[in-house]
């Protein structure tokens, strides 16, 4: 049968209800507490806001004990949640709220300097909460039209009634970064998320002793796997203050962090700041990396430094929920099964199909690259109010009857039990004077030439064919550009050899810390 | 070896700050005053932080113990760059 995604914090609550559920703003807050306070946010939804209207609360607050309440309280309320972030710019907040069509928002007292210039282009009624908060006077008196209730207006906790679960319920709606700029909100029904929990909870025998780190920010979908994994088991979920990230070395030992989820530039740059030293965080039994390649060179360092712990490296797009392939290093075998200093990206989860397309959307042979198709249970509802986007993503490919979503991802079609291998994105294929031209492949020489793990190649210039040749950008000192010229010279043809090297110390990247290759070429459009 | 002042650490920061913002097409600030928060001003986020690190210890050739500098102070200008200088001039 259908579960609710909080159905496993509420069984958490009763089972748990004294132990921690929450490490926020430096205290704890224990599970009948987090119960408590998300209730009052859910019942005071529940009291001024017609359902009919909506289906999704915004949750503008950013590490902060309000920021979880703000989440299970819009999903008790039988919401989804949007979230939204102070870090991002604010006119990318104040889309994300107007496309959302929310009508209610929990704001923490963090992000109350930006909600006049939020408000100001909020075109609808809205709910304000601010369980933070005590006065909201010259806030009413400003936006007579919009609701603002704080704390201790909340409505009490048992006056909260379950919700009724519908098919297509929303458990969340996160925006990601659309080619054309404007983002794109990603609808993730509760039934994916739930089967995609139900297998990581079992896979990785979650307890309630687990002490889960919160690294990820809310308005990207794995910061879902940390709250909800520990929550579904009576675990604890660990959230760094923004300052405390910059030390996630002392994080992991002041938390004695038990599984430890990031991008893998945290280990990247964790390698050269030298935190990586051996044996330093014993406390680790489970280490998981997304987001982005995960160069071989930063898993081994890392499994150096947790000596106790397992190594996975997952892949997933928001439009797959969170992730839906995964790869355990293993010391013997993954050297071999690697591509381009890359891990592997693995096997899919139970229930998930993966299909190895070429341009014409028909299967290639074992062996052979071409762009990844997922179908399965995790497929999520596409894109928020935008069936064109969403009938150009999730389609049905030639001789298939369920559809399909297209990664856009760039993988080789493994032959037997070989795990898959991620080649780059398919817009990261570019033709040079017809060539077809991988530039992951060309990273992947670079990288190898240089030593330093953050190299991105891009097209340029362009030509009416494609492009000219190949520029890479690279993160970190200039050195030794003649050497570095050669070494990829002699195994690259000519066409594909970078014409220019830049240096930079911090290459583009979006709002999901994800190198970003457009911003690079606008960089040489604009002479670099 | 000649010592790192604060000042030698501070035009570092300024410059890189520059690159980052322009990176990003943003704007960027005439100077750095001594009360900046990087991280609070937007300026960089806690993953370009780390980055930042790995820049200064690439630029002066050395590596830094960030972790004996408070988490507070590490993000705010002033603080930061005499720190840096003084473990570099230590070694």
């Amino acid at each position: 049968m259908q579960r609710a995604l909080w159905s496993g914090f509420l069984r958490s609550s009763e089972t748990f209800a004294d132990r921690p559920a929450l490490f926020a703003e430096s205290k704890f807050l224990k599970y009948s507490e987090l119960r408590r306070e998300a209730c009052r946010v859910a019942a005071t939804i529940q009291a001024h806001v017609d359902p009919a209207e909506t289906t999704l609360t915004a949750v503008f607050a950013y590490r902060t004990p309000t920021a979880f309440i703000g989440v299970l309280g819009s999903l008790l309320a039988g919401n989804g949640y949007v979230p939204l972030n102070r870090t991002f710019p604010i006119e990318r907040t104040q889309v994300m709220l107007e496309r959302s069509r929310s009508r209610s928002i929990v704001v923490d007292e963090g992000s109350l300097p930006q909600l006049n210039k939020l408000l100001e282009t909020a075109s609808a009624p809205l709910l304000v909460l601010t369980p933070d908060a005590l006065d909201f006077t010259s806030y009413k008196e400003q936006w007579p039209q919009h609701t603002f209730l704080a704390g201790h207006e909340l409505e009490p906790a048992e006056t909260w009634r379950e919700p009724t679960l519908e098919v297509d319920s929303i458990a969340y709606l996160l925006f990601t970064s659309g080619s054309t700029g404007i983002p794109k909100g990603v609808a993730v029904a509760q039934r994916n998320v739930t089967v995609f929990l139900d297998y990581m909870v079992e896979r990785y025998e979650i307890t309630e002793s687990d002490r889960l780190s919160q690294m990820f920010d809310m308005t990207f979908d794995l910061s879902v796997f940390d709250m909800f994994v520990a929550w579904e088991r009576g675990a604890c979920v660990f959230c760094p203050s923004q300052k405390t990230l910059i030390k996630p070395g002392k994080f992991i030992k002041d938390s004695e962090l038990t599984i430890w989820f990031s991008v893998p530039s945290t280990a990247v740059f964790m390698k050269q700041l030298g935190m990586l030293k051996p044996a330093q965080y014993p406390s680790l039994r489970l280490s998981l990396f997304c987001g982005e390649p995960l160069p071989i060179s930063s898993a081994t360092a890392w499994l150096e430094a947790a000596p106790n712990s397992t190594l996975e490296n997952l892949y997933g797009p928001t439009e797959l929920t969170i992730a839906c392939t995964l790869y355990r290093w293993d010391p013997v075998r993954s050297l071999a099964e690697s591509e381009l200093g890359i891990v592997p990206i693995g096997y899919p989860y139970p229930n998930m199909r993966v299909l190895v397309v070429d341009d014409n959307l028909l299967e290639v042979s074992p062996g052979q690259e071409g762009e990844l198709l997922m179908n399965g249970p995790q497929t999520s509802l596409g894109y928020w109010n935008d069936p064109a986007k969403t009938a150009a993503a999730f389609i049905v490919p030639p001789g298939k009857n369920e559809i399909y979503y297209r990664t856009g991802d760039r993988v080789r079609r493994p032959r037997g039990d070989a795990p898959l291998t991620h080649l780059g994105r398919i817009d990261s294929q570019v033709k040079i004077f017809g060539h077809r031209v991988e530039l992951g492949e060309v990273e992947s020489k670079v990288r190898d030439s240089c030593g330093f793990d953050g190299v991105v190649a891009v097209g340029w210039p362009r030509t009416e064919s494609g492009f000219g040749g190949v520029e890479v950008f690279i993160e970190g000192p200039e050195s030794a550009l003649e050497k570095l010229r050669s070494a990829v010279a002699k195994d690259l043809p000519e066409y594909m050899v970078p014409r220019r090297f830049h240096f930079m110390d911090r290459l583009p990247r979006n709002a999901n810390n994800k190198y970003d290759r457009k911003a690079m070429q606008k960089l040489l459009e604009e002479g670099l | 070896m000649n010592a790192v002042t604060p000042d030698a650490v501070q035009d570092f920061l300024r410059e890189y700050v520059a690159k980052y913002l322009r990176g990003q097409g943003r704007e960027v600030p005439a100077d750095l005053s001594d009360d900046c928060d990087l991280l609070l001003s937007g300026y960089v986020d806690s993953l370009g932080l780390l980055e930042l690190m790995t820049a200064i210890q690439d630029h002066f050739g050395s590596e830094i113990d960030f972790d004996q500098l408070d988490a507070e102070q590490m993000t705010i200008v002033g603080p930061l760059r005499r720190f840096i200088a003084d473990q570099l001039n230590k070694r």
